[in-house]
């Protein structure tokens, strides 16, 4: 058994018809859409008498051009640009606290733990209706108790408080994915590095600082990853929470442009950006940490020669 | 005696071609429906009419698919791009259709439309379903939006029902200061505002100006007096409180609730809300003709043949598959018309039926003698155009947009 596996094209045969499908399904729709983003419409969708024809980069220049008709793109990128800020300086920051918390040990760890992650395993269709009516029918009677007035057209049409209502819902739903990725990370620190901490006489948050949030850097790094190309992605919720055509948010920019409008070739050009969005933050993202372990690194390595 | 030889010879020519299908294969042809949901006041007519298919053409075969009516819409479009539409399939008129046509999805009927069934359907309806002569579908319903008043609450608060716009204006006051809201509205899905802009703007600029403008026409325009009083007029309503405080984030069932009810007097809507009536509420609303503004148009109304099926052109089986769709037509038009989800498109005898819906004969009694009927303009016009008129309106009930400002930013589309 061990010498079939080890033979190259035994892997290769048994592998084969996952690359082969999911080269299909997968890899050349990406690049199908990379190429219909540089014409004027995709060829199955031309009118009788035109075709499809190559415009470059026309499709991305459109996009950021401002114009009455496709000014959204931009400001959707700006929203995005938000929701990522208040999931990395908001939503990471409250997961990871609740993690070392539960980490260090409080009586019913697993009931908090558990609950936390219990929004993480319902489906964003049923939580954007949870939301829908909190803010419908709770938020409204909370108000009408103390005499407030409402954002008019109520929390979910207003514009200056529309995205705050979406973005919360998602903030909520994806602490205790977080956490529970973050608390995994805490308790598989070795125990006698704990002890020694705490023989040495260190507090629990110097504890949390020196100690456990460095060793659990690999861990925050996929959390911010995870949560920056999540709201780049962000689509179910406001979908479902806004007001039909809303096109704040790139995904859902692309896909009433896509699905809506019929404009298929702007529509893949708008999914291109989102793309290489992704791609050019989790870049940074490694660029950064790289940085730092590097030099913490030279810095270990400066200390031992000393 | 006329009505019993036609019968019989009807039936005669059904028989005659069951027998000539008996003799060939089964034949199967893939159908799409759009009414998925059980509350679709057209799903149990649509079961109905399937039955009598089957009974009828027992050597054709169908996989029917169901949808719910947004989600076929954006299936369809892109079951379109790889050319894999099913054999006979829902779809609407004007715009959208137009679509399908210009990328060669849509089989033309006019070679299969005899004489004798051109001559069963109602007259007139083939307008948005006809381009450059050739007809790609057959209308199995037609649609008018009408208001619908709540009598009960009329009485209770001493309103007359509204015949003019200030009537209207006074109703929508007396109301608001008993504390009723007085007209039902869901923004949130952002058509049923529409249905309110369009009437509007219809009875200030007229059927000609709406029509060039829906249909993008050479010199139409948005920027007339017209356009600019019918959304002032829009803008109107809103400021007297017309519509719920939250109409911009409530969805269209949700705003519905109230009037079902009996918390809301009036709503502007399509036909299909009066098969949505419990048999309770269909003795105590009545549906009437938009109020009148005194400028000429004031008999004319929104709607048309909107809906229908479709033969997909690249059908391995255009002969029962436009059998299908005919049949679908004329029988779903019967069913619906008798079951009171909608008004009959094709000619039939309906006086043996007693016991239909008030409100849905209210509304064939008032369109049958309609000026003109126009097409909504969201579905007449296409892709971001409809997404404009749409995301606009909303817009101007938010109160973001001015009339003026409507007006411009519509006139965008001609550019």
């Amino acid at each position: 058994m061990k010498r079939v596996l080890s033979n190259k094209w035994s892997i290769a045969v048994f592998v084969l018809p996952t690359v082969l499908f999911f080269t299909y399904i997968v890899i050349i729709p990406i690049f199908k859409t990379f190429y219909f983003s540089f014409l004027n419409e995709i060829p199955a969708a031309v009118k009788k008498g035109e075709e499809s024809a190559y415009i470059g980069l026309g499709n991305f220049i459109k996009m950021f051009t401002p114009g009455k008709r496709n000014a959204f793109f931009p400001g959707a990128v700006v929203n995005s640009l938000v929701y990522a800020a208040l999931s990395i300086f908001v939503q990471l920051p409250f997961s990871l606290l609740i993690a070392l918390i539960l980490a260090h040990g409080v009586k019913g760890e697993s009931l908090y733990r558990n609950t936390f992650f219990i929004p993480v395993v319902i489906s964003s269709v049923v939580i954007s209706l949870l939301w829908h009516r909190i803010y419908k029918d709770l938020i409204p009677a909370i108000y009408d108790s103390l005499d407030l007035a409402l954002p008019k057209g109520g929390f979910l049409a207003n514009k200056s408080t529309k995205h705050m209502a979406v973005y919360i819902p998602n903030l909520w739903q994806f602490v205790g994915y977080h956490m529970l990725l973050m608390y995994g990370a805490l308790k598989s620190i070795p125990s006698d590095v704990i002890e020694a901490a705490t023989v040495d006489g260190a507090s629990a948050p110097r504890m949390a600082l020196s100690i456990q949030i460095p060793m659990i850097k690999p861990m925050l790094k996929v959390c911010l990853s995870f949560s920056l190309i999540g709201s780049f992605k962000l689509f179910d919720t406001p979908w479902i929470l806004l007001e039909r055509s809303n096109m704040d948010l790139p995904a859902l920019s692309m896909y009433v442009e896509m699905f809506s409008n019929h404009k298929y070739s702007y529509a893949s050009a708008q999914a291109m950006f989102i793309v290489f969005e992704c791609l050019a933050f989790t870049m940074l993202l490694n660029y950064i940490f790289k940085d730092r372990d590097d030099r913490s690194l030279k810095r270990g390595k400066r200390g031992a020669a000393a | 005696m006329k009505k019993i030889v036609a019968l019989v010879l009807a039936l005669a020519m059904m028989l005659s071609l069951t027998s000539v299908f008996a003799e060939d294969e089964v034949v199967t042809l893939k159908v799409s429906s759009i009414w998925s949901a059980e509350t679709e006041a057209n799903r149990a007519p649509f079961l109905k009419t399937l039955e009598e298919f089957e009974a009828a053409y027992p050597n054709i075969k169908l996989e029917v698919e169901w949808y719910e009516a947004n989600a076929w819409k954006e299936t369809g479009e892109t079951l379109a791009l790889s050319d894999s539409l099913p054999d006979v399939f829902y779809w609407n008129a004007g715009g959208v259709l137009w679509n399908l046509v210009g990328s060669g999805d849509i089989l033309p009927l006019n070679d299969y439309l005899t004489e004798d069934i051109m001559a069963r359907m109602e007259p007139g309806l083939l307008v948005d379903m006809t381009f450059d002569g050739q007809i790609y579908q057959l209308p199995y319903t037609k649609a008018a939006s009408m208001l619908y008043c709540n009598t009960e609450l009329f009485t209770q608060y001493g309103v007359k029902i509204p015949e003019t716009w200030d009537e209207l204006l006074t109703a929508v006051k007396t109301f608001r200061e008993a504390g009723v809201t007085p007209m039902a509205l869901g923004g949130a899905d952002q058509w049923p505002t529409n249905m309110y802009t369009d009437i509007i703007a219809l009875r200030f600029a007229g059927d000609e100006a709406c029509r060039a403008a829906y249909y993008k026409d050479e010199g139409a325009t948005f920027m007339t007096q017209d356009w600019v009083d019918g959304m002032a007029a829009f803008k109107q309503l809103i400021d007297l409180g017309a519509f719920p405080e939250d109409a911009a984030s409530l969805t269209r069932d949700e705003s519905e609730v109230p009037f079902f009810n009996g918390e809301i007097p009036m709503y502007y809507h399509g036909q299909w809300f009066a098969g949505s009536l419990s048999p309770e509420m269909q003795q105590k609303v009545v549906a009437i003709k938009f109020p009148a503004v005194g400028r000429g148009y004031d008999n004319q109304y929104m709607g048309g043949a909107a809906e229908g099926f479709c033969v997909s052109s690249y059908t391995e089986h255009p002969d029962e598959a436009f059998i299908a769709a005919q049949f679908f037509a004329e029988h779903q038009s019967k069913n619906g018309y008798i079951s009171g989800a909608g008004l009959p498109a094709w000619k039939y005898d309906f006086s043996e039926y007693t016991e239909l819906n008030p409100v849905m004969s209210q509304i064939v009694e008032a369109t049958s003698t309609a000026d003109s009927m126009l097409l909504w303009g969201n579905t007449a016009l296409t892709g971001e155009d409809a997404t404009l008129i749409g995301t606009t309106v909303y817009s101007v009930l938010m109160g973001e947009l001015t009339p003026e400002e409507w007006c411009a930013e519509m006139e965008t589309i001609f550019e």
